[in-house]
């Protein structure tokens, strides 16, 4: 603390000693003659409550709990937490940990942790749930230039958690980006709104850990992290503007990006090169990360024509030739960041005989920063010869790296950031008024009743007709004769498909006939679906048969929810039928935050949007037809928490109008 | 008034029946006594016959429970039990004593109506020795164990015994329709007697941890004070996590069997209706996963074994109401109330 040049107040408290460096040491904080800002507690965990009610008792306002020894270890561990935390809500005290390494701020300075060393000075704040990555990270950034303005252990996150110093970082004038280490997301809907607003005003990049089967096996031992399904994570990161990196080194690539150069105003990139590989490569990795590779305008392919050599590529990417020097860079450099139509420039350098990588390194430093409005990453390829340029580089604020598509995938990056910060604010749903909430709670208790949790065909169509879901009449049939009157009412031609919750792939048991068109041949197929069933699935007793209007043909679509634990519900929406699984062309949104604009950018985001705009001569379907339907699944969703899965497949999507063939809903 | 022999198979809640019966009858003043000639005991941990410990505690029975149940068998008997001679003198004895106290006897059947057979002590002969009614308690899943019913009522009247009739039990709620108007009116046509159709209820019917705990044994290492959740299912956890949420939210009250090294898998569990984790293999899981689990009061079950022999072994688990679950008891008799015809029980055993 000492050695940071914290400006404030120490106050040393130990029961035993007189003076710690120079300061006057207390035996509790409550007999310190002033006002204390903040706790550092390090002692063993059993002594921690009792610091923590003395910290209280003597007005403190934050405490950053050091000491392990809580949570991580267990039943006994827990409640000693929950006491911690139970004692900081008394006084109005907040915590940061326990079980944490602490946190630094260069600007302060403050150094609260015991970590060795101290990171330089910089505009990264950097928030991890592992403190011995962040250690190793501080170590590491000490030998470099990078630079750091805030660095936050979050340990077991009783009460401050990532949400909390993300709206922190985002507030602070001296961080420029803010980085992210994290095993799981401890309040999904706050961290949703926090993030949200947060990356408007700065850049959020994310390391998310646990993706993989056995790597979330891990994280759920290493902090108990239940593990929700990654494909929430990615939407939520998505839809909260958060760049997600998918290692360490892209992590701190993208710091690095994100420190050192300016928001492009999109993602149309020029590349520079002395040689065409390079180049190439380049390019490839610039369509991966979804960026644009820039056409140049008449004036200036009509300059770099007049000036560079016959043979050389005036095109994007501009190839200056192996005989390159630096004043062509210089030229060229110059040319392609003038235009209008160029975001961002990539520069490669290669070692060729004549290439100047130290006077090309200069020129690079002195040309972006005439236009500081445009990022200029810089590729210097190879090693020894090479590094004298890099260095230049790295001192002129111009991120620099050995391989093109690391630069790339950086300027990927911060493209990505800039449709974040350009996108439009987030509508709402509307205020569908013809909801009949009572409806719905009446199926879930009579399901709950019967003791399941899986509800019939009937009674999902019931709740999604309930929240004015056009779907097709279907009733609930235990005898043969029973369906046979229900055909008589709803009206022929007539599906029976077999009702049981434990039944999930109805087609598979030959659970399913279609088309019947009279009694007789409804009266049989019961008994035909009844006995199939039985020989497939002897176990399982059936609740009878769903009678159902069969619906003319219209295009096949699936609309779903899966509750996840940690962002609520996530919306479903593809190519229908059976081939849904087979296909995997199914794309996701959360429900929170979910505008009718969102979910027609979600539509056209599908395959099936290809079909559904018309392929081939057919007509085109009801594309608001649809957006109505997602919206109001995402409402119903939203509305009933108990609502766990909730599948709609196929929606049958008409020329005008669509509707619901089979629904399949699982409550809590 | 005559002795009353239920015979059912397993899963038939025969010990239910006769235990809602016996309070019935005690409720219309008269004096019913228990008997169970051949009993068996279960699981690992057993070593007494639960249903005359139950029953002699619930009736109030002062005999031995060596008299209320004087006979206990395995499966392996032939070789190594007394005399058949013997083991009948006995039981006749045990009955005796009985009878001479009580009126009527509830006479309870062993697992099966076949057992012990080889020694001429199936439930059929000795309900001939002892001269009871027989009443059918049965399980009706499908048509063939309708077909069952039949064949049993037919063999009963060959014998000559007095059939009593038959009352449906335990019956699956999808099935309840079907048995109440098919079945009936089936059984009717072929001139036996339909006493009702109770249906399953979890509470009566569904085994509790503690008796899944009884067959499988282990260590427990979280929710001791729990045992008494009712499982009623059991899922096995051998998929991703990812569509596992999608399986163990289908499925309520459960029972889940995991590998314990899955600490991923046992965390999503404990997020949704479960009311035992069942660890195989003898790994111990997780810390975090049994501070979860405590948190949650959801008792774990560490068995030595690995998962096919635990599935192996839960087939064995079975309900049986214990003296002191009052609600059980309670509703116990309830079913007999609600769905069952005792007054014509009752007008037959005394005519």
């Amino acid at each position: 603390m000492l050695a940071c040049g914290y400006g404030g107040r120490i106050f040393p408290i130990n029961p035993k000693d007189k003076e710690i460096e120079g300061c006057l040491v207390y035996s509790s904080v409550t007999q310190v003659p002033e006002p204390v800002d903040v706790a550092v507690i390090a002692v063993p965990a059993r002594g921690v409550l009792l610091a923590a009610e003395e910290c209280g008792q003597a007005g403190v306002k934050y405490l950053v709990v050091i000491s392990a020894g809580f949570k991580e270890t267990g039943a006994e561990g827990m409640a000693l937490e929950k006491e911690l935390v139970a004692i900081a809500r008394r006084y109005g005290m907040r915590v940061v940990g326990p079980n944490c390494v602490g946190i630094m701020d260069t600007h302060t300075p403050l150094n609260a942790s015991f970590a060795a060393g101290f990171p330089h000075k910089g505009e990264i704040a950097f928030i991890s749930q592992s403190g011995a990555m962040l250690v190793a990270i501080l170590d590491w950034s000490l030998d470099g230039d990078l630079g750091f303005s805030k660095f936050v252990s979050l340990g077991n996150k009783s009460d401050l958690n990532e949400s909390d110093f993300i709206a922190i970082a985002a507030e602070d004038p001296a961080t420029k980006v803010i980085l992210c280490y994290i095993e799981d997301v401890l309040d999904g809907s706050r961290f949703l709104d926090v993030a949200t607003r947060a990356s408007r005003k700065k850049p959020i990049v994310v390391l998310k850990s646990g993706t993989s089967q056995a790597g979330a096996q891990a994280a759920s031992s290493h902090t108990g992290a239940l593990a929700g399904s990654d494909l929430a994570y990615e939407v939520a990161f998505r839809q909260a503007g958060v760049i997600r990196a998918r290692s360490m080194s892209e992590l701190f690539d993208l710091a690095v990006a994100f420190a050192k150069q300016p928001i492009p105003r999109g993602g149309r990139l020029a590349i520079v090169t002395n040689s065409g590989g390079p180049g190439i490569v380049a390019t490839d990795a610039a369509e991966q990360q979804g960026l644009t590779i820039a056409r140049f305008s008449k004036s200036t392919l009509d300059a770099l024509r007049a000036e560079l050599p016959p043979e050389s590529n005036i095109y994007n990417p501009v190839d200056v030739l192996g005989d390159g020097r630096a004043d062509r860079y210089r030229f060229v450099l110059s040319k392609v960041l003038e235009d209008d139509n160029v975001d961002a420039v990539v520069v490669l350098v290669c070692p060729t005989a004549t290439a100047e990588p130290g006077e090309t390194a200069g020129v690079i430093v002195e040309v972006a920063g005439k236009v500081p409005e445009k990022p200029v990453f810089g590729v210097y390829m190879g090693g020894k010869i090479m590094k004298a340029g890099a260095d230049i580089l790295a001192e002129g604020n111009i991120p620099c790296y050995t391989f093109p598509e690391v630069a790339v995938s950086a300027m990927g990056g911060l493209a990505h950031y800039a449709r974040t910060v350009n996108a439009e604010p987030a509508q709402s749903l509307p205020d569908y008024d013809d909801l009949d909430r009572e409806r719905v709670r009446a199926v879930f208790k009579s399901v709950k009743e019967d003791n399941r949790l899986v509800l019939l065909g009937s009674e999902g169509t019931a709740v999604v007709e309930a929240y004015g879901i056009p779907a097709a009449p279907t009733k609930l049939a235990t005898r043969a004769k029973e369906a046979v009157a229900i055909a008589e009412e709803i009206g022929y031609p007539i599906v029976l498909k077999v009702a049981s919750p434990r039944i999930i792939h109805k087609i598979d048991v030959g659970g399913v006939r279609l088309g019947l068109d009279t009694p007789g041949e409804v009266m049989a197929n019961f008994w035909a679906v009844m006995s199939n069933v039985q020989r497939s699935l002897p176990d399982v007793i059936p609740h009878g048969i769903d009678v159902q209007r069969m619906a003319p043909k219209g295009i096949e679509v699936i609309v779903g929810m899966t509750r996840d634990i940690h962002f609520g519900p996530l919306i479903a929406f593809g190519l229908g039928g059976i081939y849904v699984n087979l296909l995997e062309e199914v794309v996701f949104r959360l429900a929170q935050g979910l505008s009718t604009r969102a979910i027609e950018k979600m539509i056209t985001e599908t395959k099936a949007y290809t079909l559904l705009r018309g392929y081939r001569g057919q007509k085109p379907a009801d594309i608001a037809a649809l957006v109505n339907i997602i919206g109001r699944v995402a409402r119903l969703a939203t509305d009933f928490p108990e609502i766990m899965e909730m599948d709609i497949n196929p929606v049958f999507a008409y020329p005008s109008g669509a509707q619901a063939l089979d629904v399949k809903i699982t409550i809590s | 008034m005559k002795s009353l022999y239920l015979v059912g198979t397993p899963g038939s809640g025969k010990t239910a029946v006769a235990l809602g019966l016996a309070l019935k009858l005690r409720q219309e003043g008269l004096n019913p006594g228990y008997f169970k000639p051949v009993g068996s005991t279960t699981g690992v941990l057993g070593h007494l016959d639960e249903d005359g410990v139950l029953m002699k505690a619930v009736l109030g029975m002062t005999e031995d429970l060596d008299t209320i149940v004087p006979l206990t068998v395995g499966s392996f008997y032939v070789s190594g039990y007394h005399d058949p001679k013997k083991s009948r003198d006995r039981i006749l004895e045990s009955y005796r004593q009985i009878a001479d106290k009580f009126d009527p006897v509830i006479i309870d059947g062993t697992r099966f109506p076949w057992v012990m057979a080889s020694y001429g002590l199936d439930a059929i002969s000795i309900a001939r020795d002892v001269g009871a009614g027989v009443l059918g308690t049965m399980q009706v899943k499908n048509d063939f164990d309708f077909d069952e019913i039949l064949f049993f009522n037919r063999y009963v009247v060959c014998k000559g015994l007095p059939l009593v009739g038959n009352v449906f039990n335990n019956i699956p709620r999808p099935m309840l329709a079907k048995t109440q108007g098919v079945y009936a009116n089936l059984l009717s046509s072929f001139g036996y007697r339909w006493l009702g159709a109770i249906p399953s209820r979890p509470e009566i019917h569904s085994p509790t941890v503690a008796e899944y705990y009884e067959v499988l044994g282990g260590e427990i290492l979280a929710g001791e004070d729990r045992l008494d959740l009712l499982v009623e299912d059991v899922l096995i956890g051998a998929m991703t996590i990812e569509s596992a949420f999608d399986t163990l939210r289908r499925a309520l009250n459960k029972a889940v069997v995991i590998g314990g090294d899955r600490s991923d898998y046992a965390l999503a569990a404990l997020e949704t209706s479960t009311s035992v984790l069942i660890l195989t293999g003898g790994l111990y899981p997780h810390i975090h996963v049994i501070t979860r689990a405590k948190e949650k009061g959801v008792p774990i079950i560490l068995v030595h074994y690995d998962t096919v022999t635990t599935i192996d072994r839960i087939s064995e688990v079975s309900r049986r109401i214990r003296p002191g679950e009052e609600k059980a008891i309670a509703l116990a008799l309830e079913n007999i109330e609600l769905y069952c015809d005792w007054q014509k029980i009752i007008e037959i055993l005394k005519a």
